[in-house]
C-alpha cells in the first residue's frame, strides 16, 4: 500500500508528465494542504516526472509537444509551490540560470521556445526576452538576473550577424566574463560560433540541452 | 470530404470494353485444359469444341456468373477473430508471392531461399503495420518442389498472423492447404473464415490451363477465396495497346468468374491483375512501367464496375537492387494504388520481375504504404480540423506549440514514417550518416530480435505439424527442414 502522501506525488508526477496543468495546479495545492514538504514535491514529483518524459523524447518515444506541456505544466505547479518553499525558509534549487532571446531583427520564435521549454524540463530555471531582442536589452537582462549563459537563437543569414555584435556590446559593457554565451539557429555553425567568441554552439534543442550541462558542470 | 481519387476511364470507355470482352467471349472463346470445367460450361450454354477445348460463352451467361459473385470478399487472420474486407476504396497491401529467389539483407546477394529465410520474411510482415497480408512469398529450396507450395503455407501460417496470399502449384494444392486451414479454424469453418485467398492465373492470350482451372474449381467447392490474375504482357502475349491488354484481360476473367461462379455460386472471387510491359529492347516482362499502373487502375475501375473486389500486382520493381528505382516504382504504384481504390495492393519487398523478394525494400515498402494510406484520407475538414479558434488565441506571431490542440491533432494529422529519415543533418551524422538501406536493414534486425508473433496453442500447432507430415508422406518425404 501507498501512504497518501505517495499516491499524491505519484499522481502529481503522472500529471506533470500528461502535461495537464489544470490538473498538476489542483494538486500543487493539495500538497500544501495536506502539508506535504513542497520542495519534495517539486524534485520528487515535478522535475522527476519531466526528466523521465524527456528520456523518452531523446529515444523518440514522446514528441516536443509532449514535452513543451510538461514543461508548461511544471511551471504551473512551481508558481504554487514556491510561495510555500520561500515561506519554509527554503529555495527552489534550480541547476542554473538561463537567459535566452532571438536575436534583433529576427523574429523566429519556434527554435528558441522549444529550447527554453526543454532548459525548463530540464531542472534550470530560464528567463525568455522573446523575439527582435536588441543588445541592451540582453545587457539589462545579464544586470538584472546574473544568469549563467546567456543563450542567442538567429534563423536568418542576415540576423545572424547579429550574434557577433551582441557578444561584442556585452564586452563593451564589461560583462563578458560575467556570463557563459551560446548561440544557435539554422544558418550558424561551430566555426561562427568560435569566430565570434562564443563559449558554444548546438546544433539542435537537445544539442543545447547537453551544451548547457557541459558548461555548467 | 472530397477524397483524392483517379479515374482513367469514363463510364462509356468502361461499358465500351466490357462489350468488346463479351464479344471475344462468345465469338472467339476462351481455351480450358479442364474436361470437367468444359463439360460444366457446355452445360450451362457455351458453344463448346472438346477438340480445340475452346469454349464460346454467350454474354447472357456471364450476366448471371456476375449476378452470383459477392460483393465483398473477407480474409481473415489465422485467429478467426480479426478480418479485413475486400471492397470498396479500401487499400490493403500485400506482399509478392512465389518468388524463386530471395535477396539476404545481410549480405545483398541474391540466392535461392531457404526455410528459414520464408519465415523470417513472415515475422517481419507479421510487424508491419501498413503491410496487412502476408504472402507465401518465397519458394523454399530446401524442400523437394512436389511439396514446395503446401510447404510455404505451413511456414507462413506458423510464423504470421495475418491472412495469407498463395496458390497451389500442384493439382491437390487447394485441397491439402484446406486441411492445413482446418487444422488450425477447424474444418468447419474454412469457408466460414478462411485465412487464406488463392491465385488463379490464366495464361493470356485467352487460356485457362488445367492447374489454374482445377485450382479455382476446387477454392469454388470449398467457399474460400481466389484471385484471378490476368497477366498480360503488352505486346508479346496481349495487343501492344493498354486498351487491347484490358479488354482481353478482362474476358480472361469473365470467364474465371463463370466458371467459378457455376461451380459453386456466390464463391468468393477477387478481380485481380499482374499486368506487364513486355520490353521490345529486352524481351522482359516488367511491372515498373507507368503503364502498368494505368491497366491496374483499369482493372480496378472494371471491379468496381461489376461490383466486385480488385487485386494488382503494383508493388513490384524491376530494379535488380535496393535503390532509388525500386522505391521509386513502388511509390508509384503505391499512390496508383490508394487513388484508383485497389482492394489488395500485391508486391511489396518483389524485385526483378515478381522473381525476387527483398526485406530491406519490404520494410521500406511499408512506410511507402503508410503514406499514401494516409494520402487517400485526404484533408480532413471540421470545426475542430478548422482551428479557427486555436489561429485566434495563438493569435499573429504566436505558436501552436504549446496548444493544447496540437497534442491532441499532431498525431491524428500525419503519417509518422518509420524509417524515412526528418531529422536535422547534424543528428543525422552524430547517428551513423546511415542511408535508408542501412535503416532498414537495422530494422529488419530489430523486429527479427524483437518481435513475438503470437504462437498457436500447443495442440493447434501439435495438429498443424501433423497435417503437414502426413501431406509429406504422400510423396515418400520423411524430412523436412527444421524452421
Amino acid at each position: 500500500m501507498l501512504s497518501g502522501k505517495e499516491e499524491l506525488l505519484n499522481k502529481l508526477k503522472e500529471a506533470a508528465v500528461n502535461g495537464d496543468a489544470d490538473e498538476v495546479t489542483k494538486l500543487s495545492k493539495k500538497v500544501i494542504e495536506i502539508g506535504i514538504d513542497p520542495l519534495e514535491a517539486v524534485e520528487k514529483a515535478l522535475i522527476t516526472g519531466v526528466l523521465e518524459l524527456g528520456e523518452k523524447w531523446i529515444n523518440g518515444e514522446a514528441f516536443i509537444v509532449d514535452m513543451i506541456a510538461a514543461a508548461e505544466a511544471m511551471k504551473a505547479g512551481l508558481s504554487i509551490l514556491k510561495e510555500e518553499i520561500v515561506k519554509r525558509g527554503g529555495s527552489i534549487k534550480y541547476r542554473g540560470k538561463i537567459v535566452i532571446g532571438t536575436v534583433e531583427g529576427d523574429i523566429h520564435d519556434i527554435g528558441k521556445s522549444i529550447v527554453a521549454s526543454l532548459l525548463e524540463a530540464a531542472g534550470y530555471e530560464v528567463i525568455d526576452l522573446g523575439v527582435d531582442v536588441p543588445a541592451q536589452k540582453f545587457i539589462e537582462a545579464i544586470k538584472q538576473y546574473n544568469p549563467d549563459i546567456i543563450g542567442m537563437s538567429a534563423l536568418m543569414t542576415t540576423t545572424m550577424l547579429k550574434q557577433r555584435e551582441i557578444i561584442e556590446a556585452i564586452k563593451q559593457a564589461n560583462l563578458r566574463d560575467k556570463v557563459k554565451i551560446i548561440v544557435g539557429g539554422a544558418p550558424t555553425t561551430e566555426d561562427w560560433a568560435k569566430e565570434i567568441g562564443a563559449d558554444g554552439w548546438a546544433p539542435d534543442a537537445a544539442s543545447a540541452v547537453e551544451l548547457v550541462k557541459k558548461l555548467l558542470k | 470530404m472530397a477524397k483524392p481519387r483517379i479515374k482513367v476511364l469514363s463510364d462509356e470507355e468502361i461499358l465500351e470494353i466490357h462489350w468488346r470482352s463479351l464479344s471475344i467471349l462468345s465469338k472467339v472463346g476462351v481455351k480450358v485444359d479442364h474436361k470437367e470445367a468444359l463439360e460444366l460450361l457446355k452445360s450451362i450454354g457455351s458453344e463448346v469444341n472438346l477438340n480445340s477445348r475452346v469454349a464460346k460463352i454467350p454474354e447472357y451467361i456471364v450476366k448471371e456468373a456476375l449476378d452470383k459473385t459477392p460483393n465483398i470478399v473477407r480474409l481473415y487472420y489465422r485467429d478467426g477473430k480479426r478480418f479485413i474486407e475486400l471492397y470498396g476504396d479500401n487499400t490493403y497491401f500485400d506482399v509478392g508471392s512465389a518468388a524463386y529467389y530471395y535477396m539476404d539483407y545481410k549480405t545483398n546477394e541474391i540466392r535461392r531461399p531457404v526455410s528459414r529465410d520464408l519465415a523470417e520474411v513472415a515475422k517481419v510482415a507479421d510487424f508491419l503495420p501498413n503491410t496487412h497480408i502476408m504472402s507465401t512469398a518465397l519458394v523454399p529450396s530446401d524442400v523437394p518442389e512436389i511439396i514446395a507450395d503446401r510447404w510455404r503455407m505451413y511456414i507462413v501460417t506458423k510464423n504470421c498472423t495475418k491472412p495469407i496470399d498463395t496458390g497451389a502449384f500442384t493439382l491437390e494444392g487447394i485441397p491439402d492447404a484446406v486441411k492445413i486451414m482446418a487444422s488450425i479454424i477447424g474444418e468447419e469453418n474454412v469457408s466460414k473464415k478462411p485465412f487464406m485467398i488463392f491465385a488463379a492465373c490464366p495464361s493470356p492470350p485467352l487460356k485457362w490451363s488445367e492447374l489454374t482451372t482445377q485450382n479455382l474449381m476446387d477454392c469454388a467447392k470449398y467457399g474460400i477465396p481466389a484471385h484471378i490474375i490476368p497477366m498480360p504482357q503488352t505486346g508479346g502475349t496481349s495487343p501492344a495497346t493498354l486498351a487491347g491488354s484490358i479488354v482481353q484481360s478482362n474476358a480472361e476473367v469473365l470467364a474465371g468468374l463463370v466458371i467459378a461462379q457455376f461451380t459453386k455460386p456466390g464463391s468468393p472471387v477477387v478481380y485481380s491483375g499482374s499486368p506487364t510491359v513486355f520490353d521490345q529492347r529486352f524481351a522482359t516482362s516488367c511491372t515498373g512501367y507507368i503503364e502498368v499502373g494505368l491497366i491496374s487502375a483499369a482493372f480496378s475501375q472494371l471491379a468496381k464496375f461489376y461490383n466486385i473486389p480488385s487485386a494488382a500486382y503494383t508493388m513490384v520493381s524491376d530494379s535488380k537492387t535496393v535503390d532509388l528505382q525500386s522505391a521509386i516504382e513502388s511509390s508509384l504504384g503505391a499512390l496508383i494504388s490508394v487513388l484508383s481504390g485497389i482492394n489488395m495492393a500485391i508486391g511489396s519487398g518483389m524485385l526483378l520481375e515478381e522473381n525476387c523478394i527483398s526485406l530491406i525494400k519490404l520494410v521500406i515498402d511499408d512506410d511507402i504504404a503508410g503514406s499514401t494510406l494516409r494520402f487517400a484520407k485526404g484533408v480532413h475538414v471540421d470545426v475542430d480540423t478548422l482551428a479557427e479558434e486555436v489561429i485566434r488565441e495563438a493569435g499573429p506571431g504566436g505558436l501552436f506549440l504549446k496548444h493544447k490542440h496540437t497534442r491532441e491533432w499532431w498525431r491524428k494529422e500525419h503519417y509518422i514514417p518509420r524509417l524515412f529519415d526528418k531529422r536535422t543533418y547534424d543528428m543525422w551524422r552524430k547517428l551513423g550518416s546511415k542511408d535508408l538501406n542501412t535503416v532498414a536493414k537495422e530494422n529488419i534486425e530489430k523486429i527479427l530480435k524483437e518481435h513475438t508473433v503470437e504462437p498457436l496453442p500447443q495442440d493447434i500447432e501439435k495438429e498443424l505439424n501433423e497435417t503437414m507430415k502426413n501431406i509429406a508422406h504422400k510423396y515418400g518425404i520423411k524430412k523436412l527442414p527444421e524452421i
